[in-house]
C-alpha cells in the first residue's frame, strides 16, 4: 500500500534541501561583501584597530559561548517544564502556557537584557540568563505542541501493552515529539546568536561591540563588517541545526 | 510597590516622551505591516503555483529571520545612513515570513473541492482568487500578520542604537544613566510600554479578524 | 463450570463529576479458551469494561481476579504485560519498525535477542504476512488491513493467555474485514486464547462469540449466553431491539441444512417412462417431481404440466437442476439457492452427489417458527 501522497512528502524534502542550500549560499554572499568592503573602502587606523583580529577572535568566542550556553540552559528548563505541563491533571496550566506565550513574543529583548544587568550586573552571565528567559518560548510552546500532537492512540496501545508512563515518554512520546522540539530550539538557538549581539550593552563582550564601536566612532565598514560576521555566525549555526533536524527525525515519520 | 509608585510618577511626568515614543513605535508597526503584507501576500499569490519558487521565497525570508536584529539594522547604514530607514528595512525583511508562510499555508489548505466548484461555475481564475481563496485564506493570512506584528513590537526598541527612535529611547536612557535616579523606571516603562502597545494591537487585529472575516468560517 | 479465568467482582466506576456510574456493579466470568463478546448500543460501557480488566480504567470499587488472583492491586503495567491488547487504530509505533513493534513486550520482559526475532517471523507467518518483506518495513507502509494483522501479532507476541479486543475489525472495509475476521476464528482455533471482545456489531458478535455478553447503560448485563440462547430466547424487549429485526436472518448462519427435516417428494430414478412418471405425480399431493439418473444424482424438476406441454424424452422436460446442498451447508446457504431455484426448492446431496431429499422453504419456516432451539449449534 501506497506512503502518504508524494507531494507532501517531497515538499519537505525541498524544503529541507533548500535550507540546507540556501544558508550556505547567502553566508557566502554574506562573506563576499564584508571581503569586498574590507578591500576596497577606506580603512584608516581607528578603523583597524576595531577589527583588529585579536579583538574580532575574542568577540567571536564570546558569542558563541553566550549563544550556545543560552541554548543549552534553555533546553535544560524548557523541556521539562513542557513535559511536566502536558502531563494529565494540568490542562489548565497548560493552556495559560500556551496563550500568554503568543504575546509573550512582543516583549523586547533589548529591555530584557538590560532589566537583568540591573539586577545580576554585569558579564556574560546576565546576557545568558537574559536571552534564555526569553529563548524560553519558542522551545517550550514546541515541547507542549510537540508533545500534544503524538497520536492517542498510540500512546494508547503503549500503555495496553504494559509500558509504564513513564516508559511511555521517553519511548513513545518524546521520539514523537523530536521534530518539533527541534524545531523549537532550533529558532531558540538562531534568537540566542542573534540576541548575543546586544551583549555589549551590558559588558557581556561579543560582535555586537565591534559593530558598536563602529557606530560611535562613525566608521561605515567597521559596522558592516561586524554585523556580516555575527550574520554569517548565526547562519551557520542554523545550518548545524538543520543538519542536525533531519539526523535526528525518527525514521518511518 | 515603591518601585510602581515610582514608574508611575515617572511615566506621568513624562507624558510627551511616551506620547512619541508610542507614536514612533506604531508608525514603525504600521508602515512595516501594511509594506511587509502586501509584499508578502503578493509573493505568496505569485509563487503558490511553483513549488521551487515558493521554497525559494519561504527560504529566503527565513533567513532574513535568522540573521541577528542588531546585524539587520546596521548593515544598511552604509547605504540609507542613521534613523528610520534603516529600521524600517530591518523590520520589514523580518516580518515577511510569517505572512508569507501563512499565506501559502492558507491558500494550500484551502479545500479543493470549493475551487473546483467556482471554477465549475465559470469564475476566471483571478476572481476565484479574490473572491474565494483570498476570503479564505484570510484568516490564516491574518494570524501570520499578527506573529509578524508581535515580532515588530519586540525588536522595533533596538531602532534606538541606530538613532531611530521609538520606545527603546527609554530603554537606552535608562541603561545610560544606571544606577541614578529614575533609570530603572526608565527601563521598564519602556519594556512595559512594549508589551502595552503589543496588547493594544494585538487587540486591534482581533476586531479586524471579527470585522473582516465571515461568521461561516470563523 | 471451571474457575474462570478472570472474574471481575461487583466492579464500579464512577468518573468524578459524574453521578451515574460508567460501569455499575458488573459481576462478570470469562472461561478459558472461549471468545466472550461484549456488545451493546454506543455509551454502554463495554470499552470501559474492557479497560477494567488491564486496568487501564482503575474500577472505583470491586475486585478483578486474574487465574483465581486478585490483580486489583497489583502493579498494572506488570499485569498488562500479562495481556494482548488490541485496539481500533491499531496505535503502531510510527517510529518503529514492524519488527520492532512486535518484538515491544517480549524486550520488555527481557527475552533475548535471538528469542524474540524468530518470536517475530513466527507471529508475522501466523497472520500471513512474509516476515522477510515486512519486518523492517515502517508503519506508515502498510494498508489498515496490514496495519491491523501487525496489531493482532504485536498482542499475542509474549503469548499471553487472554486478549483484549476492542473492535479491532471497526476501522476497516467490509471485505477486508469479513476476510480478517474469518482468520481470526481460524486462528483462535489453533490457539485457543481467552478473548474478551468488544464491538457494537451484532452480526460481529453472533460471527465471532463463544458467548455474547449484552451490555445496556453502565455495562449491566442483560443477557449473557451462548448466541444461538440468545437468537432463539432473549431475555427482555431490550435484548430483542438491539437483535433487531434481522434476527431471524441472522439465526441462519447457526443452522445447518441437516439440522432440518427434508421435504419428500417423489423421486424418478432413470431410466422412467414418461407415463409412469405421470401416474407417480397424479398420485402424489405434490407437483413436483424430481428426476434422478442413474447414479442417483439428481438432473430435473419434473411436473406434470412440463411432461405434458413437451413431446420431448422426458430427461429434456421440465428444469434443469443446477445448484445443490450438502448437509454441512448453513441455513443461510439453503435459504440463498431455494431462492436462485425456480421451484422454491433445494434437492441436497452427499459428498458423492447422490440424492438425499429436497429442502423447502416451508422446512426452513417451521425451523423458525418453532424457534432454533436452545441446544447448542455445531
Amino acid at each position: 500500500m501506497t506512503v502518504i501522497g508524494p507531494p507532501i512528502a517531497q515538499r519537505q524534502t525541498l524544503a529541507e534541501r533548500l535550507d540546507l542550500i540556501v544558508t550556505p549560499i547567502f553566508a557566502v554572499i554574506l562573506g563576499i561583501v564584508g571581503g569586498a568592503v574590507w578591500l576596497y573602502s577606506d580603512i584608516d587606523d581607528t578603523t583597524r584597530a576595531i577589527l583588529a583580529p585579536e579583538k574580532l577572535y575574542t568577540q567571536l568566542i564570546e558569542t558563541i559561548i553566550l549563544g550556545f550556553a543560552s541554548s543549552v540552559l534553555v533546553i535544560l528548563v524548557a523541556i521539562p517544564i513542557g513535559i511536566a505541563v502536558t502531563r494529565r491533571g494540568l490542562p489548565r496550566l497548560k493552556n495559560f502556557l500556551v496563550d500568554t506565550l503568543g504575546l509573550a513574543q512582543a516583549l523586547p529583548a533589548y529591555g530584557l537584557i538590560v532589566l537583568f544587568f540591573s539586577w545580576l550586573g554585569t558579564g556574560m552571565f546576565t546576557v545568558i540568563v537574559a536571552l534564555a528567559t526569553f529563548s524560553l518560548l519558542p522551545v517550550l510552546r514546541n515541547t507542549i505542541v510537540g508533545l500534544e500532537q503524538v497520536d492517542q492512540a498510540v500512546i494508547e496501545a503503549g500503555r495496553g501493552m504494559g509500558y509504564t508512563k513513564r516508559q511511555v515518554l521517553f519511548q513513545i512520546e518524546l521520539p514523537l515529539a523530536v521534530p518539533v522540539i527541534i524545531a523549537g530550539i532550533r529558532t531558540a538557538i538562531v534568537i540566542n546568536i542573534g540576541m548575543a549581539a546586544l551583549a555589549f550593552l551590558v559588558g557581556g563582550g561579543g560582535l555586537g561591540e565591534t559593530i558598536n564601536s563602529g557606530l560611535k566612532l562613525d566608521r561605515n565598514p567597521a559596522i558592516l563588517i561586524g554585523a556580516v560576521l555575527v550574520a554569517i555566525l548565526a547562519l551557520i549555526f542554523d545550518f548545524i541545526t538543520a543538519v542536525a533536524q533531519r539526523y535526528l527525525k525518527p525514521k518511518g515519520m | 510597590m515603591d518601585f510602581f509608585l515610582s514608574l508611575w510618577s515617572f511615566m506621568a511626568s513624562r507624558g510627551d516622551e511616551i506620547q512619541t515614543g508610542l507614536i514612533e513605535h506604531s508608525i514603525y508597526v504600521v508602515s512595516v505591516l501594511l509594506s511587509a503584507g502586501l509584499f508578502s501576500i503578493t509573493t505568496g499569490i505569485l509563487t503558490r503555483r511553483n513549488v521551487l519558487a515558493k521554497e525559494l521565497a519561504l527560504s529566503i525570508t527565513s533567513i532574513f529571520l535568522t540573521l541577528p536584529s542588531l546585524a539587520l539594522f546596521t548593515i544598511f547604514i552604509p547605504l540609507v545612513g542613521l534613523g528610520f530607514a534603516p529600521s524600517f528595512i530591518a523590520l520589514f525583511l523580518y516580518s515577511l515570513l510569517p505572512i508569507l508562510r501563512n499565506t501559502i499555508t492558507g491558500l494550500d489548505g484551502i479545500d479543493y473541492s470549493v475551487l473546483d466548484a467556482a471554477r465549475g461555475m465559470g469564475m476566471a481564475p483571478r476572481q476565484v482568487l479574490l473572491r474565494v481563496q483570498l476570503p479564505l485564506a484570510w484568516p490564516v493570512i491574518l494570524a501570520g500578520i499578527r506573529v509578524s506584528a508581535m515580532l515588530i513590537v519586540g525588536i522595533a526598541a533596538i531602532a534606538t542604537l541606530v538613532a531611530g527612535g521609538g520606545l527603546g529611547d527609554f530603554i537606552k536612557d535608562g541603561l545610560a544613566r544606571l544606577p541614578l535616579a529614575n533609570s530603572l523606571e526608565s527601563i521598564w516603562a519602556g519594556t512595559l510600554l512594549c508589551v502595552l502597545l503589543a496588547l493594544v494591537i494585538d487587540l486591534a487585529l482581533q476586531l479586524l479578524k471579527r470585522a473582516t472575516i465571515s461568521r461561516g468560517i470563523r | 463450570m471451571s474457575t474462570p479465568l478472570i472474574r471481575l467482582e461487583n466492579v464500579t466506576k464512577t468518573y468524578p463529576g459524574t453521578e451515574a456510574p460508567a460501569v455499575g456493579n458488573l459481576t462478570m466470568d470469562v472461561y478459558e479458551g472461549e471468545v466472550l463478546v461484549l456488545v451493546g448500543p454506543s455509551g454502554c460501557g463495554k470499552s470501559t469494561t474492557l479497560r477494567l480488566i488491564n486496568r487501564l480504567i482503575e474500577p472505583s470499587s470491586g475486585r478483578i481476579y486474574l487465574h483465581g488472583e486478585d490483580v486489583t492491586d497489583i502493579d498494572a503495567s506488570e499485569l498488562r504485560r500479562k495481556m494482548g491488547y488490541v485496539i481500533q487504530q491499531v496505535g503502531l509505533f510510527p517510529h518503529r519498525t514492524i519488527a520492532e513493534n512486535i518484538a515491544t513486550v517480549p524486550k520488555l520482559l527481557g527475552w533475548d535477542k535471538a528469542r524474540i526475532a524468530d518470536r517475530v517471523d513466527e507471529l508475522l507467518e501466523l497472520v500471513s504476512m512474509d516476515p522477510k518483506s515486512y519486518r523492517d518495513r515502517y508503519p506508515k507502509e502498510l494498508s489498515g488491513g496490514q496495519a491491523q494483522r501487525v496489531g493482532v501479532a504485536r498482542a499475542l507476541a509474549a503469548d499471553p493467555d487472554v486478549l483484549l479486543m476492542d473492535e479491532p475489525f471497526g476501522a476497516i472495509d467490509p471485505i477486508t474485514r469479513d476476510r480478517l475476521q474469518n482468520e481470526f476464528l481460524r486462528l483462535q482455533q489453533d490457539l485457543k486464547k481467552t478473548i474478551v471482545f468488544v464491538t457494537h456489531d451484532i452480526d460481529e458478535a453472533i460471527k465471532m462469540g463463544n458467548r455474547i455478553a449484552i451490555l445496556r447503560e453502565a455495562s449491566e448485563i442483560a443477557q449473557i449466553d451462548t448466541p444461538e440462547f440468545i437468537l432463539s430466547d432473549p431475555a427482555d424487549e431490550f435484548v430483542e431491539n438491539f437483535l433487531g429485526s434481522g434476527a431471524i436472518l441472522k439465526g441462519l448462519t447457526l443452522k445447518k441444512v441437516r439440522d432440518i427435516d427434508l421435504h419428500d417428494i417423489p423421486a424418478l430414478e432413470m431410466p422412467v417412462m414418461r407415463d409412469e412418471a405421470l401416474k407417480v405425480l397424479e398420485q402424489s399431493p405434490e407437483k413436483t417431481a424430481v428426476l434422478l439418473d442413474k447414479d442417483h444424482k439428481p438432473l430435473r424438476w419434473i411436473s406434470e404440466a412440463s411432461l405434458n406441454r413437451t413431446s420431448q424424452p422426458i430427461e429434456k422436460s421440465g428444469k434443469p437442476i443446477t445448484v445443490d446442498l450438502q448437509p454441512e451447508d448453513t441455513l443461510q446457504d439453503a435459504l440463498g439457492v431455494m431462492l436462485q431455484s425456480s421451484v422454491g426448492m433445494a434437492v441436497v446431496v452427499d459428498r458423492k452427489g447422490k440424492y438425499l431429499g429436497c429442502c423447502s422453504i416451508e422446512s426452513l419456516a417451521s425451523l423458525i417458527i418453532g424457534g432454533y432451539g436452545a441446544q447448542g449449534a455445531v
